[in-house]
Parts: C-alpha cells; sequence; structure tokens
C-alpha cells in the first residue's frame, strides 16, 4: 500500500473535483437542440429566457446534478459493500435493496395508472421498497450480536432472485406501455430527470459518506479479516452496521430516481483502486467523486449520441465502462490485487 | 422504433453478477414487448399481407381474435357474434365481449386454449411470439390470416379483407368509405387554417411520441396539423426532452397513460407555445391511437384537439 500524505489525497481529490467539473460543463453544455455555449452561460448566469432557460435549467441542470448524485452514491456504495463484505464482486445490488426498489417502483409503473398514481409516485413507492428490503435484510441476519457476511450475501441474493421474479410476473400482467417503462426502469434511465429527486439523492449521498468517512482507516484494517481487525481495536460490528444501514439508504435513493443503472458500483471503485491503491480514506471520497463524473459523462453521451433521442445510461455505462476497466486491469493488476 | 440490439449487447456485458435474474427479466422483456407504446395494441394490426387468396377461401364463422384492433374491426363489422375467444386486451377494451372465452395475452396466447374452441379462423398481428404461435396453429392445420397495418391507406385495407374473411363486405365498404368522407371533409375545413406544429405523446417517461410514415401521422396531417417528430423514420420514435422543448410545439397532444393531469405536468416548461397558449390537451386512450374500425371518430377527435372545435360542426 502507497503511504497517503495529506498532499497526495489533497491533490488525488482536486483532480478528481476538476475533472468532474469539466464534464459537468460538458454536460450542460451538450444537448439535441443545438444551444450555443454563449446561451448557456448566459442562462446560468442568471439571463436568457424561453426555450434556452427551459432546456438549461429545467433539462440539463437537473440531468446532470442527478446524474453526479446517483453516480456518486453508486460508486460510494460499492466501494463501501466490497470492503464490508470483503468480496471483490460486490456492487451496489448485492444485498437486495435495488430488487426491492425495483419491486417497489415496477409496483406503480405497472398498476399506478389503475388507482390514480402517475409516474411521479414512482421514485417514492421505490424508495419504500428499498426500506423494505433493508428492514428484511436485518430482521433476517439478526441486528443483535454478530452479523455474518455470509448470511447477509444469501439473504442478498435470495431476496433479489424472489424480486426479479415478481417483477417477471408483473409485467406479464401489464400493458405495453407499462411494460416498456419497466424494462427501461430495469437497464438504468435518468431521463426523468428533476432537481428534487436530486437533492433527494445528494441528501443520502451526504448521510451515506458523513458515516463511511470517519470509519475509512476501519475499513482498511477490516481487510485483514474481522478478527485481526478486532484485535486492532476496530468495532467491527458496529462499524458494520452503522455502514450497512448508510449505505443501503443510498443505494434506496439512487436506485429509486434511476432504475438499476448497472455497472458504476462495480467498476468505479475498482477503477480507482487500481490506479490509486487500496486505502480508503482515499478512496471513499474519489469514488464520489469519479462515480459522478463518469455518470455525467454517460448520461451526456445517452442524451446526445443520437441527436433528438435518448439511450438507457445504462447501456452506455457498460459500453463505456467494461472495456476501459479491462484495459486498466490488464495493466495494473499485479500491484494491487496480487498477493 | 427502439434499437433492441444495443441493449441486448448492455445487457450481454453486464457483468455483475448478482443481476443475471435482471438480465434474464430483461431479455425476456425484449421478446416479449417488441415495443411500440400503447399504439402498440394497434400497431399490431395489419396491411394485406400475402397470404393469398383469403377472398375465395370459405367465410369464417368461428373466429378467434388476438388482437384488440382486429376485435374491434370485427365488433364494428357486426361480426361479434363470429367470436369465439379473444386475447386479454381485446376484453379490456370492449366490456361487451366479456363472455367470450380468453385464450392469453397479447405475446403469451395459449395454444391449448385456442385450439379448444376449434376455430375456423385466427386473426392476429405479427409480433415476435405470435410468429412462433402462428407457425404452431398451421401446423395444427388451424386457418391463420396475418395483419400488419401502419399507414393510414393498410389500416383501411385491413378493415376491408378482414369483411371480405368473415362475409360482411358490404359494411366493410361503407365504414371505408364513411372514414373517406370524413376524412375529405375534414381536410377541406383545414385547408384555409393555421397548421399548428403539434406532437403527440404516448407516454411520458420514456418520452415516446408519434413519429412519421404511421397512420396517426397522417391523420394529424389530415387535420392541418404538422407533426413536429414526422420527420422520425420510424412510426414510434423515443425522443429527448430538449429535443421536444426546442421543437416548440404549439399543440401536445397527451395520450400517455400517466395518471398526472397533462396540464400540469407539461407546465414545467413555460416556453413551450403548447403551454403558453393553453393547448395541452389529454387524448383519451386508445381512440386516436388505435388502428381499428374508428378511424373516422380517431379524426374527429384530432381535428376538435387541434382547433378546439369540430371543423365538420354537428355532422
Amino acid at each position: 500500500m502507497r503511504a497517503l500524505s495529506p498532499g497526495r489525497w489533497a491533490a488525488v481529490l482536486l483532480s478528481l473535483s476538476g475533472l468532474l467539473a469539466v464534464v459537468a460543463a460538458l454536460g450542460l453544455a451538450s444537448g439535441p437542440s443545438g444551444l450555443a455555449p454563449s446561451e448557456v452561460w448566459e442562462v446560468l448566469g442568471g439571463g436568457g429566457a424561453g426555450a434556452a432557460a427551459d432546456i438549461v435549467l429545467r433539462i440539463r441542470l437537473p440531468r446532470v446534478v442527478l446524474a453526479a448524485g446517483v453516480g456518486a452514491s453508486l460508486a460510494v456504495s460499492g466501494v463501501l459493500f466490497q470492503a464490508l463484505l470483503r468480496n471483490p464482486l460486490a456492487d451496489p445490488f448485492i444485498l437486495g435493496i435495488s430488487g426491492g426498489a425495483a419491486l417497489g417502483g415496477i409496483l406503480v409503473l405497472a398498476f399506478g395508472a389503475a388507482v390514480g398514481l402517475g409516474q411521479s409516485a414512482v421514485p417514492p413507492a421505490a424508495f419504500a421498497g428499498a426500506v423494505g428490503a433493508t428492514v428484511l435484510l436485518f430482521a433476517v441476519t439478526g441486528l443483535g450480536g454478530s452479523v455474518s457476511t455470509t448470511a447477509l450475501l444469501l439473504t442478498g441474493v435470495v431476496f433479489n432472485a424472489f424480486a426479479s421474479a415478481a417483477i417477471v410476473f408483473i409485467a406479464s400482467l401489464a400493458g405495453l406501455a407499462e411494460g416498456a417503462s419497466i424494462f427501461l426502469w430495469l437497464i438504468g434511465n435518468l431521463s426523468g430527470g428533476e432537481i428534487r429527486l436530486a437533492l433527494w439523492v445528494g441528501l443520502f449521498l451526504a448521510v451515506g459518506l458523513a458515516c463511511a468517512l470517519p470509519l475509512a482507516r476501519g475499513l482498511n484494517l477490516l481487510a485483514l479479516g474481522e478478527e485481526q481487525a478486532g484485535q486492532l481495536g476496530v468495532e467491527v460490528e458496529r462499524h458494520k452496521r452503522v455502514l450497512l444501514l448508510a449505505t443501503s439508504l443510498m443505494v434506496g435513493a439512487a436506485v429509486s430516481v434511476s432504475g438499476l443503472v448497472g455497472f458504476v458500483g462495480l467498476i468505479i471503485p475498482h477503477l480507482l483502486r487500481l490506479v490509486l491503491g487500496p486505502d480508503h480514506r482515499l478512496l471513499v471520497p474519489a469514488s464520489a467523486l469519479g462515480g459522478a463524473a463518469f455518470l455525467v459523462l454517460c448520461d451526456t453521451a445517452a442524451r446526445t449520441l443520437l441527436p433528438g433521442r435518448e439511450l438507457p445510461v445504462g447501456a452506455i455505462t457498460a459500453l463505456l465502462g467494461g472495456p476501459l476497466f479491462l484495459v486498466l486491469l490488464r495493466r495494473h493488476h499485479r500491484s494491487v490485487y496480487a498477493p | 422504433m427502439f434499437d433492441f440490439a444495443r441493449l441486448r449487447l448492455a445487457a450481454s456485458s453486464d457483468f455483475a453478477r448478482l443481476r443475471l435474474a435482471a438480465r434474464r427479466l430483461r431479455r425476456l422483456a425484449v421478446r416479449w414487448r417488441s415495443f411500440v407504446p400503447c399504439v402498440a395494441l394497434a400497431a399490431l394490426a395489419a396491411g394485406p399481407v400475402a397470404s393469398g387468396a383469403d377472398a375465395d377461401a370459405a367465410v369464417a364463422r368461428r373466429v378467434v381474435s388476438l388482437n384488440p384492433s382486429l376485435t374491434a374491426m370485427l365488433v364494428a363489422l357486426g361480426a361479434a357474434d363470429r367470436l369465439v375467444g379473444v386475447d386479454v386486451w381485446s376484453k379490456r377494451q370492449n366490456p361487451d365481449l366479456a363472455a367470450l372465452p380468453t385464450v392469453g395475452g397479447l405475446y403469451n396466447p395459449s395454444l391449448e386454449a385456442l385450439v379448444a374452441l376449434s376455430p375456423d379462423l385466427v386473426v392476429f398481428v405479427p409480433a415476435a411470439e405470435q410468429r412462433d404461435f402462428h407457425a404452431r396453429l398451421d401446423g395444427l392445420g388451424v386457418r391463420v390470416e396475418r395483419f400488419d397495418p401502419v399507414r393510414f391507406d393498410e389500416v383501411l385495407a385491413s378493415i376491408e379483407r378482414l369483411g371480405r374473411i368473415v362475409g360482411r363486405e358490404a359494411e366493410a365498404r361503407a365504414r371505408v368509405a364513411e372514414i373517406g368522407r370524413v376524412r375529405a371533409g375534414l381536410e377541406g375545413a383545414a385547408a384555409g387554417l393555421p397548421r399548428p406544429r403539434a406532437v403527440l405523446i404516448l407516454q411520458r417517461d420514456p418520452l415516446f411520441v408519434v413519429g412519421g410514415a404511421n397512420f396517426i401521422d397522417e391523420m394529424l396531417t389530415s387535420v392541418g396539423a404538422q407533426n413536429v417528430a414526422g420527420s422520425f423514420p420510424e412510426p414510434y420514435p423515443r425522443v429527448s426532452l430538449e429535443w421536444l422543448v426546442a421543437q416548440a410545439p404549439e399543440v401536445i397532444l397527451d395520450s400517455s397513460h400517466d395518471a398526472d393531469p397533462p396540464a400540469a405536468h407539461w407546465a414545467r416548461f413555460a416556453s413551450l407555445p403548447a403551454v403558453v397558449q393553453g393547448r395541452v390537451v389529454r387524448l383519451p386512450v386508445g381512440i386516436a391511437t388505435l388502428p381499428g374500425p374508428d378511424l373516422d371518430d380517431a379524426l374527429r377527435l384530432l381535428s376538435r384537439s387541434v382547433h378546439g372545435r369540430d371543423l365538420l360542426g354537428g355532422r
């Protein structure tokens, strides 16, 4: 493990912040309507009106902020789950939280219209589903005493399988229009971006980071195994419970507004681990910034690759992220993953 | 239309292992829903497709319809008594058929339930799953006719062809003539009027609209509207919200299923001329978007929605 000096910590995070700022500016400046960058800056500076103001302030800005929030939440929860479960395959969806959110959201997508609920009711329902899945997770694995990693993983796998089956069942009952919504929701989609949803995601991201950052050193020791970490003075069980709860809520908030955007939570933590090394004091905040920048970039591509059309951002994350990750893995894996 | 090849690619490169189940589901969804939004139900009906000399074949007496627009045509032609079974969606759309046996949904009809009705004709639309179904029915010696109307004239041709098949040629000709009369009347009445830029929303999020080269686009033109999405080559493209706002439509016809009122939903974008002029209209689901027997009603509904009044007066 390379030593983490305050200088390096600051330099890395500043660079990533710069990257996020550049990508966000690109996102605000790009779109199918071909607004000139000068018009965009005029609107952002408080001037401009009409269609330009609608496009920049009510379409592009909420989406950029939402993509940043969702990307950061997914990447941070990926890094935390990988550390807590000591499993490099862990992603934000591994514990079944996403299954609960998907089930909640899709129930409303499929049957909401029949009971007078519009699509605006989807995020709250999805979040309720995520909370339900979290409660189930803790009820099954036990709140007191030690939380077994195996029990957590099994609960998540089984609940996800159950939720998928239920979703297939619901989709087979739903109409065509609802079926299309369900399908896009499952692949991840930010087209419904609204600023209040972005703020909601940001709130849970802030809670997650506030819980995770002080415990980052403990996460480093946890990599040695729970027993050794305990002997070195880490309050393993308390760490795990706090982080599991905060992370589950963070995932729930992100999934409830964007559906299941894959890849970000798996790839960004690994990518940054390959480049920056495994120290969580740096890895957690770097994942937040890196995940945000990555998803803003992918969503900008989703909005602009085919003029006038929208691609599901979940497809772009995989198409862009997969090759990039494999290249980095080939170059660096010996230094990070080899014993 | 929707690019499923791209989505499949995404799915296949997704190696987050616990999303296996979701991936399976996605594939299922791809197969089930060769997606067309709510219009889909309709779009599934069809222009005469070389199944040959249906006019010469014996008049069908025990008909199973697997598509709501075909069912609606049969009912409108006075051939409801020939129906011995329908799909779930036909039934939802037409409560009068409540007593008929159901043979499954659009994409998952039950072969056994269907054969048990011993039909002498099955009419359907070639969605992905039904194509396979078609072959199996053929194998069992059941006569099958497929329809796939997308353009306005293809819908009319489907009405006439179905009329021949069930021995209701006169009714079919009368229906088509009435539709033609209303269309010509509306075209004449709209000729001198301003042609507002309009968009017909099929679904809000994801945003699907009526594109070009389909019967709805043609009807919008007939009633004197310019479809801002008419240049899309596919009938029901998914478009971006920004593109829509930049198009500055003067009329928004919202036929989405969403329970939130259209006026409130679109008021978010104060720059939209349709919002400024108060011309955001909710279209009842399934009237203007079904390629069925009532295109005259659909045309009049569209003309009222676009111009705020019935151009044909009380007729």
